[in-house]
């Protein structure tokens, strides 16, 4: 059930806080006389405006009064700005009589939770699972290989292998050079080059004869593994005037007829750009086989062989892969859908599925058979078959009701296989259509497409599903549907040790970086340009290096032995190469072989305070040319202390020049957001945003603007009236560690992206609880997305329509 | 308006001639101009040379004799052109196999690039378009010939590899078509929609007896999610029965199961190409088609005519051997025999909705990529015409003296109805289409 849209701005909305308990004495308890007086003022002077019961009205005020300002607050904002036509005309407690009453009605977080009571919904698979379980499950039906999903040791770089000889997409173990790892694959292999001499490769030179069958040429071969860090298109550019093969996310082995991915033979120096874009899911690795061969060419050609491995990474520019991309190792393949859906319904602040469309409908289809081709294309391969064997049949139906079982993550029961796998297999025109047409209704399937169904399925197999895709958004693993079917999910102990068992899964990390991503807000960060005349070095290199820098940074937390949140914002260092140290001021990072990777560097004193002064988010949370206290303001309000924000009642531009050029950017903004209309919330955005005028707009730390010292220091007023100075990013993060309100948003967050449902729905108190154990723990991120994954697996409440009825409070 | 004429609207109307390219562009103007009669383009390619002698007619005009090659198309032989003096006088980088193919269609030079051939300079792709691929964008510019696809690029044995001598359709500098080897693969792409509309029909059913189940399971709010699911699906099974219901003019041919794309196979492959290649054209898949049995320097082993060596090698034998040559004969007496199945087949079809066969309103062009293959000449490239729709008077043997083959492209395209002035390299179509009319 959908709920009214405005509550979709900002992360923090549908709050469950302490505010809830008492929101529930006073709705259970006789209303005091204020609330049916305000209730008569408010149909008199308010309702024209906003609506019977706070709703909005078309072409008046047309958002619903909803929010999470305390009651006091509310109460002054009303008395002040209140009705709009003639504010200030009601009386102090007029006001509060009035305040009371919205609040208490429709306005409160609580009185929304009452009014819009929480259940477990019923949700489709969101893209990113819909992607990562087909992954999974094309991987389960095949016959395990002998590459892991994922290896370790391997070594940065791919592994390189030259010949002393080129014959069109033949490598010839006689004829090796040299063998080793390279680190990139970015060459040129100049005449006379040290290069060609190291490696021992021969000259280009034809022999004189020119139908002389003698060899001549050099090749290469390079092997290994990529890793995408993001989902998403990857451009793949391989620049080279000589002749490749190249195989990604394929294996390079003929007899599984793939195709080579990027197959070119004739080049030219004139356009030696080969480019191919693939769908990756981030957090994974994926094979890639390159074949390079400098055929024979006549002496003095002005051709210079070279092979360049380039890619676009989503949010990314063109560049060398670097070496903390590739590994020396095996994967295999996974299949990556590449059927677009429509987006996910993003309107509470994060992705989940509960509508259906027909573009949806039609994504589902269209996915389907592209999961269909793939399945019919390797059929024999997958079914552990071969067009001759004459239990072929057998195996393939196997495989079918195999597939099947997969897709709906229990095993199916006889009217199922029945209609789902034999009834197609055995009115279908050929074995091949029969499969296909298994593995369309497979994907078609209400059980394959909804996480909530009910089904016949055990509670610990449910248990399963939910913990799995809270955790990896995908369908549980061999190990734990065994537990599942053992009876082993029973006890919170039970499914918690399962959990982290999960955690551990590379498919998690994905996750749960995805996770920090949306909180930073990373997706929607594209335009970190500027002004080229200000700022001429902070080039695309150092943008891409900023945001491997940011990743390395939160991935470190997470997955440190103490996963401590309170260094997420308060860590006095940061991740950098060579680059980023130079153009930050940041003392050299120490130990690093390749410049792809990072080091561990700590600021200077007092200049650093984890997220919340990282360059990359600071130079995206600024203009061309300035800091943006109102943009940097906005982000520390919704992701940091976790307040909601109503879009601008009234659109104001900022343009600089119609400023004083003598004034700083506080002043400006001062300025500019000055008008008791705009105070609204600029009360709570400009103090934090304030707080980083320490930072220019590429996020380097200064201490003077325009020739006049740093002023970053104001005060913030809380919603509990106490007021806090903030005199830098450090006294932020203080308080939003500290901070009940901003640890709940945080959490409520985390519990979004992990279950895609509301807290509520699993017991009013569910946030609150999740915090004190949070904060017993040390602020430990791991134990909290395990904790959450195990609350959500095990919900007190089934998924049948049950509310979050208030326990009637303790007389 | 709906029926007057072009020329009449813009008599009426008072247009310039200045305006005219952008009238034409109007889809009404379009629509109102008389339909030309359906027009069809065929390029069937065979490698390595002819045997001159054995291949040309000896006379001119109307009156003259196939000679044994040419024998299998003698049903045809008031329907054909034989055109001999046809030069591929493209120059530059590559050797003259290479150019010999990639210049074929395209009659530009190639790309400098990597690829070492025999001899001369290492080159890359042809640098521009070619002319089958130029008339299908000028049938799929047009409302009234617009078709599917535009183009099918088939291909018989032509190897898994890509280089200036297995290409000779290009959709631009540096874009070659790969011609489809695999009749299957053609055939999927040809049908494959409607195999996957009958595969989706078939799961509708059970897939809404598991909604409706899964419906009455869950509670009355996540209802409504799962009825409108179901309402999407009903949706769908309406718009596969209306899509089914425009059903094709002729059924997809049922191709022989399990024929592995390998060198013996070479006979039935063709068969079963050319019964595709028909068929889309029946169905209005495509108004344009290449054929293309291996590719440049192919060494096909035709063991079905009891011949073990590879063709390439047999090609470069010299006159004197008369083995080889006698050899050589049988081989391109089969190619022959294959162009003839063709034009048997469009013989036998009556064309959809007009006059007379298929034949009628399709121009066959058979050609190849070497005058001779001993000397590698590119000139005297054989160009053998057969069919009609084109307005050219069949039924003669021509001769000409090395005239630019660019001059045939022109002239093909302005058969076609599409009048451009130069065709690939400019310097080469000074002296204008060549007059087949």
């Amino acid at each position: 059930m959908t709920r009214p849209s405005p509550l979709s701005f900002g992360t923090a909305a549908a709050l469950v806080t302490m505010a809830a308990a008492a929101a529930v004495v006073s709705c259970t308890v006789a209303p005091p006389v204020t609330i049916a007086s305000g209730k008569q003022i408010y149909g008199q002077k308010c309702a024209d405006c906003h609506g019977a019961r706070g709703e909005g009205v078309d072409n008046k005020y047309q958002g619903a009064l909803v929010g999470d300002w305390s009651l006091p607050r509310l109460a002054r904002y009303i008395e002040k700005n209140m009705p709009d036509d003639h504010p200030g005309t009601l009386a102090p407690r007029e006001s509060e009589a009035v305040a009371a009453y919205v609040f208490e009605s429709f306005y409160s977080p609580a009185a929304q939770a009452r009014l819009n009571p929480a259940r477990i919904e019923l949700a489709h698979l969101t893209n990113r699972q819909y992607a990562v379980t087909i992954a999974d499950l094309i991987r389960a039906v095949a016959p395990p290989t002998a590459a892991e999903p994922m290896s370790s040791d391997a070594t940065h770089g791919l592994a390189a292998t030259y010949f002393s000889v080129a014959q069109r997409g033949r490598f010839d173990a006689a004829k090796i050079a040299h063998r080793g790892t390279d680190a990139a694959v970015d060459f040129v292999f100049p005449e006379n080059g040290e290069l060609r001499a190291r490696l021992a490769l021969p000259p280009l030179d034809r022999p004189a004869t020119p139908n002389s069958r003698e060899p001549a040429g050099f090749s290469a071969q390079w092997r290994g593994t990529v890793i995408a860090e993001e989902t998403g298109d990857h451009e793949f550019v391989i620049r080279t005037p000589n002749s490749i093969r190249v195989w990604i996310n394929a294996e390079p082995d003929p007899r599984s007829g793939n195709e080579p991915t990027l197959d070119v033979n004739v080049s030219t120096p004139m356009d030696p750009d080969h480019r191919v874009t693939l769908r990756l899911l981030g957090g994974r690795a994926y094979p890639i086989a390159i074949d390079w061969w400098a055929l024979p060419e006549k002496t003095g050609s002005p051709v210079v062989p070279a092979i360049s491995l380039r890619w676009k990474p989503p949010h990314g520019s063109e560049r060398p892969i670097p070496a903390r991309n590739l590994s020396s190792g095996k994967a295999a393949p996974t299949f990556v859908v590449a059927t677009r859906f429509p987006a996910d319904d993003s309107s509470q602040g994060y992705e989940r599925s509960i509508s259906v469309s027909k573009a949806w409908d039609e994504a589902t289809t269209n996915a389907a058979f592209e999961v269909a081709n793939h399945v019919i294309k390797h059929l024999d391969r997958l079914a552990g078959t071969r067009p001759e064997d004459p239990a072929r049949a057998q195996k393939l139906a196997a495989f079918a009701e195999n597939f099947v079982g997969a897709a709906f993550r229990r095993p199916l029961t006889p009217e199922e296989t029945q209609r789902n796998v034999t009834a197609l297999l055995r009115t279908a025109p050929d074995v091949e259509n029969g499969v296909r047409r298994v593995v369309l209704l497979a994907l078609k399937s209400p059980h394959f497409l909804y996480t909530e169904v009910p089904a016949h399925e055990s509670d610990t197999t449910r248990t399963a599903t939910r913990l799995a895709f809270s955790l990896w958004d995908s369908a549980p693993d061999v190990e734990l549907a065994r537990a599942a079917k053992e009876g082993r999910l029973r006890t919170p102990e039970e499914v918690a040790a399962q959990a982290s068992r999960l955690l551990a899964d590379p498919r998690a990390r994905a996750k749960v970086r995805e996770f920090f991503q949306h909180w930073l807000q990373l997706r929607y960060l594209e335009d970190l340009g500027k002004d080229a005349k200000l700022f001429p070095d902070f080039t695309p290199d150092i943008i891409d290096d900023l945001r491997a820098s940011l990743g390395a940074f939160v991935d470190v937390v997470v997955w440190s032995e103490h996963s401590d949140f309170r260094d997420l914002l308060r860590a006095d260092y940061l991740f950098a190469n060579d680059r980023l140290a130079t153009f930050y001021g940041l003392p050299a990072p120490a130990g690093l072989a390749t410049s792809g990777e990072f080091a561990r560097v700590t600021a200077p004193a007092g200049q650093r305070s984890g997220v919340l002064t990282h360059p990359y988010l600071l130079a995206a949370l600024s203009y061309k040319s300035t800091s943006s206290p109102i943009h940097r303001g906005v982000f520390l309000t919704r992701s940091i202390v976790g307040r909601a924000l109503k879009p601008p009642p009234q659109a104001q531009t900022f343009d600089e020049t119609s400023f004083d050029h003598s004034m700083t950017m506080r002043e400006k903004v001062v300025k500019l957001t000055r008008s008791e209309n705009c105070q609204g919330c600029h009360a709570v955005i400009n103090p934090l945003g304030f707080s980083l005028e320490w930072y220019d707009a590429v996020g380097r730390y200064r201490t003077t603007e325009n020739g006049r010292p740093i002023d970053a220091a104001s005060d913030y007023t809380d919603d509990g009236q106490a007021s806090v100075r903030f005199a830098g990013p450090r006294d932020v993060a203080e308080f939003a560690i500290t901070n009940a309100h901003a640890n709940q948003a945080f959490i409520e967050q985390l519990f979004h992206h992990l279950v895609k449902q509301t807290p509520r729905a699993y017991g009013t108190a569910t946030v609150t609880r999740l915090r004190d154990s949070f904060i017993a723990s040390g602020y430990n991120l791991r134990k909290l997305i395990a904790e959450i994954a195990t609350l959500a697996a095990l919900p007190a409440v089934g998924t049948a329509t049950v509310a979050a009825t208030p326990t009637p409070p303790h007389p | 308006m709906t029926t007057m004429h072009r020329r009449a609207f813009i008599r009426q109307t008072g247009f310039s001639a200045a305006i005219l390219p952008f009238i034409t562009g109007l889809p009404s103007l379009a629509l109102a101009a008389p339909a030309r009669p359906r027009q069809r383009l065929v390029v069937v390619f065979s490698p390595n040379g002819t045997i001159p002698p054995a291949f040309w007619p000896d006379e001119v005009g109307r009156d003259f004799q196939l000679k044994e090659i040419l024998s299998p198309l003698a049903p045809y032989r008031d329907r054909m052109l034989t055109l001999h003096g046809l030069s591929n006088k493209v120059r530059g980088d590559g050797d003259g196999h290479m150019r010999g193919m990639s210049c074929l269609l395209t009659g530009i030079e190639l790309l400098p690039g990597n690829i070492m051939g025999g001899s001369g300079v290492p080159a890359g792709w042809a640098s521009g378009i070619s002319i089958d691929q130029e008339i299908k964008n000028y049938f799929q510019s047009r409302e009234l010939t617009r078709t599917r696809f535009g183009s099918l690029e088939f291909g018989v044995g032509v190897q898994d590899r890509a280089d200036p001598w297995t290409r000779m359709s290009y959709a631009g500098s540096g874009q070659p078509v790969a011609p489809i080897s695999d009749p299957y693969q053609m055939h999927e792409k040809l049908y494959g929609q409607i195999k996957d509309r009958e595969n989706l029909r078939s799961v509708l059913d059970p897939l809404k007896a598991e909604l409706a189940k899964v419906r009455t399971m869950i509670s009355a709010e996540d209802r409504r999610v799962l009825e409108e699911h179901e309402s999407l699906v009903r949706q769908l099974e309406r718009e596969i029965t209306q899509s089914s219901s425009q059903t094709l003019r002729v059924t997809p041919p049922d191709l022989e199961r399990g024929i592995a794309d390998q060198n013996d196979n070479v006979p039935r492959l063709s068969r079963m190409q050319i019964d595709l290649l028909v068929n889309s054209f029946v169905n209005e898949m495509a108004r344009v088609a290449t054929l293309q049995y291996t590719k440049s320097v192919g060494g096909a082993r035709m063991n079905w005519l009891d011949i073990t060596d590879g063709h390439h090698g047999l090609s470069h034998e010299p006159d004197t051997d008369e083995a080889a040559r006698k050899k050589l004969i049988k081989i391109n007496t089969w190619f022959a025999g294959e162009v003839r199945y063709l034009a048997d087949k469009l013989a036998a079809t009556p064309e959809p909705g007009g006059d007379g066969s298929m034949l009628d309103h399709t121009m066959i062009v058979w050609t190849n990529e070497l005058g001779k293959g001993n000397s590698h000449t590119l000139d005297n490239i054989p160009f053998v015409l057969l069919g009609g729709g084109f307005g050219f008077d069949m039924g003669r043997a021509l001769k000409f003296d090395k005239v630019p083959h660019n001059r045939l492209h022109l002239a093909l395209a302005h058969g076609a109805g599409h009048r451009i002035e130069t065709f690939g390299k400019r310097d080469l179509c000074t002296a204008g289409p060549l007059a087949l009319a």
